[in-house]
């Protein structure tokens, strides 16, 4: 019971993570209908740079943000060199997402090799209670994500902005007749998923090392989160994330942690089987929140 | 006269929005039957549910006797009921002849016999576009492109045909011809129903008029007698007629 | 049906002209056969047999791709199924390769069924998502397959390819077996291309809702395309375990299958020479660029955004619509435009 618990805390510290990306995959589908499956390198990315920033002396909580601006920064870029001529072929889109794949974990190999990257603990309390040992550093990803996330959703369904946003995503073309900058939300939609994904590969480099291949896994589920929860429905996303954090952890507290990657595939296969369009609702472009 | 195609008590809902409500309507054998009304009024709905890209909320669609409610729309021109759609009306980047014999090739209802237009080549001729059989549909004219699409409504073999605007974006010209073309249908065993708003168009061609508004259908007779009908003219007030 | 003169005529002039696409493919086959005659080096070969087997491959999934319009990003997961049945069929019934061919290609073909099925439910595009995940879904499988499949570090493959008698595993003979299936898979793929069957998934590309107005069975169509495009995959599988003698998980992943997708796309899926020249290119530019793997990795991501964004239709047809664009040009007669996308 005990080391039960434990696990599903565990699960849930990495499908907050999984979530972060599952929420920036959405808004950006959701906008532009492009699947962008380098998300997962994004994360990787951030990473890379919290390592990098950990290693040359920088604490933690400052090397985290300076990984969030850099994987923005890069998603800017991206968008506006890459992804904004894909809007029309949504399926260009996605291609051209797997070579940036191959493209962004090739060149961190190049300069940093493909070895696995770690950086101390920034939090290395362990609370028992009642014989559950809680590891602070968990808590602190979780509670992370609950605040981002939270503040994603009062922004999209709250703000003005917010409001032109999921216009926009209704309808594009009517969305501009409106007045709306209908480009420009792309490109800042294309931002804040990617600081989500920045902030991601921070977080997950506090829980464990990671390795240029780490988006890979990442993204898959991050994607299988995403339609499970059913594409551009970003609650969706956060309660599907919910859901594959506790079946990983109770796998894992059964004794069937092997399996664990296998679980957001087969999941999501299930779904998409008996409800297409995700458990609740959503996909083929347009609707979320 | 033979009811074909029987719609009865036809409902759709998207969520909460009705876009038809209970419609009744009967296509007879041998006719060109026009259905108009107002953008929104549910033309579009109904030839959707018809053709089954929609599935209906409730309500029958009765074919020569068999209900045909809600199957698969690649099952339709098996029955022998061709439709045309407003846009897409061809395969791009395939060559015109080369459309035509994929359209022959599909349908189920394509051992009819009795047909006026037994090859492609036959079916390029009656439409006049005999002459670009070799060019890719992808760039041909739009009027060529609309009798095209026709050709291909045409070579499933249907006793039924359903065109949705027809003439939209023709010249007056092309939309004589077209009229010219669709004429002839009944003669050749294929009843019509035309959806449009066109008035000018729907008065050329029907003999009988069925007008929707609002999901519902408002009036349905002979052309004369719909066009001075009080509740079409306050649906058109501000003068379409 | 009865037949026009006219049509007659058509067909004769069709057949002749579609001949005449498959001759430049025969040709370059037939000088590639003759490669050998040289004494070429031991790595020449080794990469001339892994771009034919990868080309195998590559002519099932232009039929998917170039012909019908869906991609599979998967597609390496069932080279897989056709390799890993090779090596249990000679494991554990000791059967050897030419059993193996057919077999593995049934195989590969249900494995295709099972994940069309499910992904064709998805609407559109995502049917791409969900080839990739199956794809890893498999390799998550045969990693924890234990025994059975080796577990991560694989199966060997103890038997050699013998035909009447004589032993075809000498690098020569085997690059000739190759050479002989890249030209099976480059006529099988041009009849399917060039019958009545491939022109309704050439329809089915264009244009989906007209295609099922005329009573195609569009989902069908398309599982059905897949399943084809995987009995090739699963006769490239079989070639590979038995050129490389040893397979693991590893080489059936998501990477693998990016690689074949750049292929196809750099080749270009329509024309039949397509899938020939995207094999060749992508194998042999590291080796003439003198690149070490992470670089020609780099250089494979970015050729394969390069080609989406500038030449959607792949190199080839991008050669061939600048050639056309020339000719038209100096006829002086306005060019028609058209139109072109990858996928849908």
């Amino acid at each position: 019971m005990d080391i039960l618990l434990q696990q599903i805390l565990n699960g849930l510290s990495i499908a907050s993570v999984i979530t972060l990306i599952a929420v920036g995959v959405t808004l950006i589908f959701g906008l532009t209908g492009i699947i962008n499956f380098a998300h997962g390198e994004f994360l990787m990315v951030g990473s890379i740079v919290t390592w990098l920033a950990v290693s040359n002396g920088i604490a933690f909580p400052l090397a985290l943000i300076l990984g969030v601006l850099a994987v923005a920064l890069m998603g800017f870029v991206l968008e506006r060199a890459i992804f904004r001529f894909t809007l029309e072929r949504p399926t260009n889109g996605f291609i051209v997402s797997l070579g940036l794949i191959v493209v962004l974990q090739h060149v961190v190999i190049l300069f940093w090799n493909a070895n696995q990257k770690s950086i101390p603990r920034p939090l290395t309390t362990v609370w028992e209670i009642g014989g559950v040992r809680i590891a602070s550093v968990r808590v602190m990803v979780i509670l992370m994500t609950i605040a981002v996330v939270a503040m994603t959703y009062v922004m999209i369904t709250r703000s003005r902005y917010g409001r032109a946003l999921r216009a926009s995503v209704e309808d594009r073309d009517t969305a501009a007749l409106m007045g709306i900058p209908v480009r420009r939300y792309i490109t800042g939609v294309f931002v804040l998923g990617s600081a989500l994904a920045g902030l991601g590969g921070g977080l997950l480099i506090a829980l464990f090392p990671i390795t240029p291949f780490t988006g890979g896994t990442m993204v898959m589920k991050g994607f299988a989160v995403a339609l499970i929860g059913g594409l551009g429905n970003l609650s969706g996303a956060v309660a599907a994330g919910l859901i594959l954090g506790i079946v990983e952890g109770l796998s894992a507290g059964y004794g069937f942690s092997e399996w664990t990657d296998a679980y957001s595939f087969g999941l999501m296969i299930l779904v998409l089987l008996f409800r297409p369009h995700g458990l609740f609702g959503g996909t083929s472009g347009p609707k979320m929140a | 006269m033979n009811a074909i195609l029987d719609i009865k008590g036809l409902r759709k809902h998207f969520g909460g929005v009705t876009a038809l409500s209970g419609v009744d309507l009967a296509i007879n054998e041998g006719e060109i039957l026009g259905v108009v009304g107002p953008n929104g009024s549910g033309k579009t709905t109904l030839f959707n549910v018809v053709t089954g890209v929609h599935k209906p909320t409730a309500g029958t669609v009765t074919w020569k006797g068999k209900d045909i409610t809600g199957i698969p729309a690649n099952q339709i021109s098996g029955n022998g009921i061709g439709y045309t759609f407003q846009q897409a009306m061809a395969f791009p980047g395939l060559t015109v002849l080369e459309n035509v014999q994929i359209a022959t090739e599909h349908s189920a209802a394509s051992t009819r016999t009795d047909f006026a237009w037994p090859t492609p080549a036959a079916l390029l001729d009656f439409v006049g576009i005999s002459g670009l059989a070799r060019e890719k549909a992808g760039i041909l004219p739009f009027g060529s492109l609309r009798l095209l699409g026709l050709a291909l409504a045409l070579a499933t073999r249907p006793s039924l045909l359903l065109l949705d605007e027809p003439a939209a974006g023709l010249n007056d010209r092309e939309t004589a011809a077209l009229v010219g073309l669709v004429q002839q249908f009944p003669a050749h065993g294929i009843s019509v129903c035309v959806i449009d708003h066109d008035m000018k168009l729907m008065q050329m061609l029907c003999k009988r008029l069925a007008v929707l508004d609002f999901g519902a259908k408002i009036a349905d007779g002979p052309t004369a007698d719909v066009l001075h009908d009080k509740k079409v003219l306050e649906v058109y007030l501000g003068g379409e007629l | 049906m009865e037949v026009y003169e006219h049509d007659r005529s058509n067909t004769m002039i069709k057949s002749v002209s579609s001949l005449r696409s498959l001759a430049p493919v025969l040709i370059v086959l037939l000088l590639l056969a003759l490669v050998p005659l040289f004494s070429p080096s031991n790595r020449f070969l080794s990469l001339a047999i892994s771009a034919g087997i990868n080309i195998i491959a590559l002519y099932g999934l232009s039929v998917l791709f170039g012909q019908t319009g869906i991609l599979s990003m998967g597609h390496a997961a069932l080279v897989g199924v056709g390799a890993y049945t090779a090596a249990l069929l000679a494991r554990d019934f000791d059967i050897g390769f030419w059993v193996s061919i057919p077999v593995a290609g049934i195989m590969a073909a249900i494995v295709a069924a099972i994940i069309g099925i499910p992904s064709l439910r998805v609407s559109g595009h995502h049917f791409v998502i969900m080839t990739f995940a199956f794809g890893q879904l498999l390799t998550i499988i045969l990693t924890n397959g234990g025994d059975f499949t080796g577990a991560a570090s694989g199966l060997d493959m103890g038997k050699p390819v013998t035909m009447f008698g004589a032993d075809l595993d000498a690098l020569p003979r085997f690059y000739l077996l190759v050479v002989a299936f890249v030209t099976v898979s480059a006529v099988a793929s041009w009849a399917i291309i060039h019958s009545s069957y491939g022109r309704t998934l050439r329809a089915i590309r264009e244009n989906e809702k007209l295609a099922a107005a005329l009573g195609i069975d569009v989902g069908r169509h398309k599982i059905g395309a897949f399943i084809v495009s995987g009995v090739f995959a699963g006769v490239s599988g079989v070639l590979l375990a038995y050129f490389l003698r040893h397979i693991s998980p590893g080489q059936f992943a998501s990477f693998p299958s990016i690689y074949l997708a750049l292929m196809v796309m750099i080749g270009g899926a329509r024309l039949l020479l397509g899938p020939l020249a995207g094999g060749i290119l992508v194998s042999f530019l590291p080796e003439v660029l003198n690149l070490d793997p992470v670089q020609s990795r780099i250089l494979y991501g970015a050729c394969l955004i390069a080609v989406i964004l500038f030449l959607p239709n792949g190199v080839i047809a991008g050669i061939a619509d600048g050639w056309t664009w020339l000719v038209r040009m100096s006829k002086r007669r306005p060019a028609a435009g058209n139109v072109s996308e990858v996928g849908r």
